[in-house]
């Protein structure tokens, strides 16, 4: 973080200094050694629920089975229903944690996540409204972006004045969320039977059956998406601190916190369009990459990580606890993550944020 | 502290002034084919059977239980936000309601199905919010924060939600019945459901009424109030009973119905300021007008159907939360 | 019969699906569905029936489907056809089928609802031939028994069966006064809806030359109406009133229904002209066992 040039840089003590050309890049060995250990647990649970649940498949088997060997029934099983259900978890776990982690430097607050103010019952709203009420070809992931970027807009024009922080936003992206919800629910109450039936997973969250377009979609932002919030990082950890500070620091304030905020929309609504409203993985990821990496800075990678494998283990829970009735996996968040939320709250000491 | 703009008799005479044009309007007012000119013929005893059916055995009752459910509402309004000290407390913000809602989803899950059982069974749920509401304001620091509390709320409600959910998964014969319970209604209640929420309301006036007194002196700080001779502890305790007293004969009567507690107590600040001796009697006006209010566009908005009156309040009440974060810099009460 | 040779089938039946420009099988035809023309070739001995009607019709064809959804409504199969179906796997419920436990029962058939969804089409025609009969519940409910009954193969038992359905209804269509009018009316705790004429049991009442109450007839586009202001609740009213929620249990809506004045005073309820009906029947379902169950209600209440 040293601004004079004169001299070469020093890495600090735990850092890495990675540089190419003018350019250069600080690594916190801790985080990378997280993101490590992250990723080949990662790849571990992966492969191990792409057995599960089956007596005659083993890991190894199912590996095999994921590059086209083996028995013709378990490659169908695997290439064709658990590896786009586990790759669909996994994007968007990955986005939503990566989303989390922005709004919360952003907002200078850990409780300021996507789905919190109002993403998630925008996009609910759009996709529903698309099932039950308008009749539309546009697909209900097509609309479910929308929805969340309108919301996103509402609570940030509506909130404009006091900055993208502090109590007034969450307030405000509560109520715009309160409003899209009873909207959801007024729809609800009015379609009949089988049209709610239709419009059930985007309601609570669901990785059955996903449209394959929304997410390869969903691949193609996240593959820009996370890098871009790397680069990004340095300035947001600045951004922590109180605005003076950061300006003094050199950071034009204003093209960051628009540029941070149309990522963390962006990824949010390309997840939302997949799984629906699963908002707790973008609180609790967050927290578990900021707890492993045991530092103040913005895992943005971490909690990528950390989101995937959240969610493609809610979803395993949903899918086996009461088999063969499906529970979605937003249940198994909001039932698993919600008392977490509580205890973030009671436990958080009164000024530290972030 | 908000300055009065009324003194307190006039604010009253004009509340009640309006809630007596709204009741008129609940009863001339309705999604049916009788429109004003019979219904008032009716009123005044006109002999029309059809008309008099209408205005007095439906539209009747359900004016009264808006009234019934619309002042246990905004009691318990201004109540939470004196007891919290938060402009932004609200029985559905904070999870009340969805305690309340929750336990009737979950009694009726397990197999009771009398309605009065749903009265205690929604005391109960709404008791626990109420618990929680209590541990969040008394945890040091947090309690000073107004959005805390409003997001220990939603985390709670959202987590009730997903657990009702589950509950459904587990039980489809009852998912239909519980539908209910996600968004209040007033139309189509049972008939008695009147007679076995008022003992309810009563209580918890009662209980109201015993501590508006400390509740008062405590706004100007524990020392005062321990100074007059108040318990703070038992003041905040007894208020609380009080606000799950209410919300539960509310919940229990029309299902959760959102941001009542919100829009009284914000109305009647402004109206005479924000001493709860002058605004707790004024609220018990106030809530029955928003709530009737509400409940005739319910009924207009969609002709010849109907809306359940809790989405309306949602939309009505959502934008007065925005314009109090909005407008003020948060003032503890 | 060995796990081999239950892979080697299902390949096969994969195989199959994925190459239907090969005409393999003598008893081949194509079938017109939702998402384009679906080939099948032979009898199917292993069905899976998702959805009420699906099961209706296969059962009432004499063919016993190894896997059905939970009903709407309910968490088994409806009651209705609990005897005939015996002991049946449930793969999932209306609202989210189980891929994986239907991949599990290896079918060589699916027979869907005509509202799946494209996602989920995708994934079960890579299982087996799936028929997703075309058109929704509005048009007449034979054309979707008989699609199934094509896909089953047993297309003239399905004519044969629809034609004992219309034999019995012109019989009963004798005996009933005619001209009555009737409303069915689904009594949800949220208040009541009524149901829309057009759809499967408003079919079979026409059939009977009983008359649609009117606003049973204006609901063109829906399955049935918003919920009605207990204001307007004399729109239900007609000669005779069928009274059904999701649940089989019909009693419990009339129990619910009496407890409002404005039910009560309506003139079919006061000359006992309310019929409880199984709602899992009335609002759910249709085929011919069904038919033959709205039959059996009709004739009970307006004759005996």
């Amino acid at each position: 973080m040293n601004i004079s040039s004169s001299r070469p840089l020093l890495a600090p003590a735990g850092h890495h200094l990675l540089r190419l050309g003018d350019y250069s890049l600080m690594l916190h060995r801790r985080s990378m050694v997280v993101a490590l250990i992250l990723s080949l647990l990662l790849a571990t649970v992966a492969t191990w629920i792409l057995a599960a649940g089956d007596d005659a498949l083993t890991p190894s088997k199912a590996l095999l089975a994921a590059f086209g060997q083996g028995e013709a029934l378990q490659v169908f099983l695997i290439q064709e229903l658990r590896m786009p259900r586990l790759i669909a978890g996994l994007l968007s776990g990955a986005a939503l944690g990566a989303a989390g982690c922005l709004l919360q430097t952003l907002a200078r607050n850990r409780l300021a996540t996507p789905g919190v103010i109002g993403i998630d019952n925008g996009a609910t709203a759009f996709a529903v409204a698309s099932i039950v009420a308008v009749p539309t070809s546009l697909a209900p992931s097509a609309l479910a972006l929308s929805g969340a970027a309108s919301a996103a807009i509402l609570t940030f024009a509506l909130a404009a004045g006091g900055g993208a922080r502090g109590y007034r936003f969450i307030v405000v992206g509560i109520a715009i969320g309160a409003l899209f919800g009873a909207l959801t629910n007024l729809m609800l109450a009015r379609s009949d039977m089988d049209a709610a039936n239709a419009a059930y997973p985007w309601t609570v969250g669901s990785l059955n059956a996903r449209p394959a377009d929304s997410v390869l979609l969903l691949g193609i932002g996240l593959a820009a998406g996370l890098p871009l919030a790397k680069l990004l990082v340095n300035a947001l950890s600045l951004m922590r601190f109180s605005d003076n500070v950061a300006i003094g620091l050199g950071v034009r304030l204003q093209r960051m916190r628009l540029l941070t905020l149309a990522l963390c929309v962006w990824l949010t609504a390309l997840a939302v369009a997949v799984v629906g409203p699963v908002g707790l993985i973008a609180l609790a990821a967050p927290e578990m990459a900021r707890h492993l990496c045991n530092r103040h800075g913005v895992p943005v990678l971490n909690a990528a990580l950390s989101g995937a494998l959240m969610m493609i283990l809610a979803d395993w829970l949903g899918r086996t606890l009461l088999a063969p009735i499906e529970i979605p996996v937003g249940i198994i968040a909001a039932v698993v993550g919600g008392p977490y939320l509580l205890w973030i709250l009671l436990r958080q000491a009164p000024r530290s944020s972030t | 502290m908000l300055a009065a703009r009324l003194s307190v008799p006039q604010a009253l005479s004009y509340t009640a002034v309006c809630l007596l044009l709204l009741c008129v309007a609940s009863l001339l007012l309705g999604a049916g084919d009788i429109g004003i000119l019979p219904s008032l013929q009716a009123l005044l005893g006109g002999s029309d059977e059809d008309a008099r059916f209408i205005v007095f055995e439906l539209r009747w009752v359900r004016t009264e239980l808006a009234l019934l459910v619309g002042l246990a509402l905004g009691a318990a309004g201004v109540l939470l936000q004196a007891v919290t000290r938060n402009p932004l407390a609200e029985p559905g913000l904070l999870g009340v309601s969805a305690g309340a809602s929750f336990a009737v989803v979950l009694a009726i899950n397990l197999g009771a199905s009398a309605a009065s059982l749903h009265l205690g069974v929604a005391m109960l749920g709404s008791l626990v919010g109420c618990v929680l509401v209590l541990l969040v304001t008394r945890m040091r620091g947090v309690g000073d924060d107004p959005v805390r509390l409003v997001l220990a709320g939603a985390a709670f409600s959202s987590m009730l939600g997903a657990l009702s959910s589950l509950l459904l998964l587990w039980d489809q014969r009852t998912a239909d019945e519980m539908r209910f319970w996600v968004i209040g209604a007033l139309a189509g209640r049972p008939l008695d459901t009147l007679d076995w929420s008022l003992p309810g309301l009563l209580g918890g006036l009662l209980m109201a009424l015993l501590v508006v007194r400390p509740l008062a002196a405590l706004a100007l700080g524990e020392r005062v109030a321990s100074g007059l001779g108040h318990h703070p502890q038992l003041t905040r305790l007894g208020t609380l009973l009080a606000v799950a007293i209410l919300v539960g004969t509310a919940t229990a009567a029309a299902g959760p119905i959102a941001f009542i507690g919100l829009i009284v107590p914000y109305i009647a600040r402004r109206l005479v300021g924000s001493d709860i001796r002058r605004t707790l009697g004024l609220s018990m006006l106030l809530g029955p007008c928003v709530l009737l209010l509400a409940d005739v566009i319910s009924r207009l908005l969609v002709r010849p159907y109907e809306l359940p009156v809790g989405v309306v309040t949602a939309f009505v009440g959502a934008p007065i939360l925005i314009a109090v974060v909005r407008n003020h810099r948060l003032p503890t009460l | 019969m060995s796990i081999r040779s239950h892979l080697q089938r299902t390949a096969a039946a994969i195989t199959t699906s994925l190459l239907l420009a090969l005409p393999l099988h003598a008893s081949e035809r194509t079938l017109d569905s939702a998402y384009g023309p679906v080939k099948i070739s032979g009898t199917a001995q292993r069905v899976v029936a998702l959805g009420d009607s699906a099961l209706d019709a296969a059962l009432s064809l004499g063919i016993q489907p190894v896997g059905t959804l939970a009903s709407r409504g309910g968490d088994d199969v409806p009651d209705y056809l609990k005897t005939t179906a015996g002991k049946i796997t449930l793969v999932g419920s209306v609202r989210e089928p189980n891929l994986e436990a239907i991949l599990r029962l290896q079918p060589d058939l699916v027979l869907a609802s005509s509202d799946l969804s494209r996602d989920l089409y995708a994934k079960l025609s890579l299982m087996a031939p799936t028929v997703v009969p075309t058109g929704n519940s509005f048009q007449d409910w034979r054309k979707t028994y008989l699609t199934y009954a094509q896909a089953l193969g047993k297309q003239e038992e399905g004519q044969q069966r629809l034609a004992e359905i219309d034999k019995r209804s012109a019989e009963l269509r004798h005996r009933l006064p005619q001209g009555q009018a009737v409303s069915v009316v689904r009594w949800n705790p949220q208040g009541p809806v009524i149901m829309s004429s057009h759809l499967f049991v408003g079919q079979l009442l026409n059939d009977l030359g009983l008359r649609a109450n009117e606003l049973a007839a204006a609901q063109a586009q829906k399955p049935h109406s918003d919920v009605l202001s207990l204001e307007n609740l004399s729109r239900i009213n007609a000669d005779w009133i069928f009274l059904a929620t999701l649940n089989p249990d019909g009693r419990k809506a009339l129990e619910d229904a009496r407890k409002q004045p404005a039910f009560t005073r309506l003139s079919a309820v006061v000359d006992g002209h309310v019929v409880t009906v199984d709602g899992q029947i009335w609002s759910s379902s249709s085929g011919y066992l069904a038919a033959q169950q709205v039959l059996d209600d009709v004739e009970k209440a307006l004759l005996d």
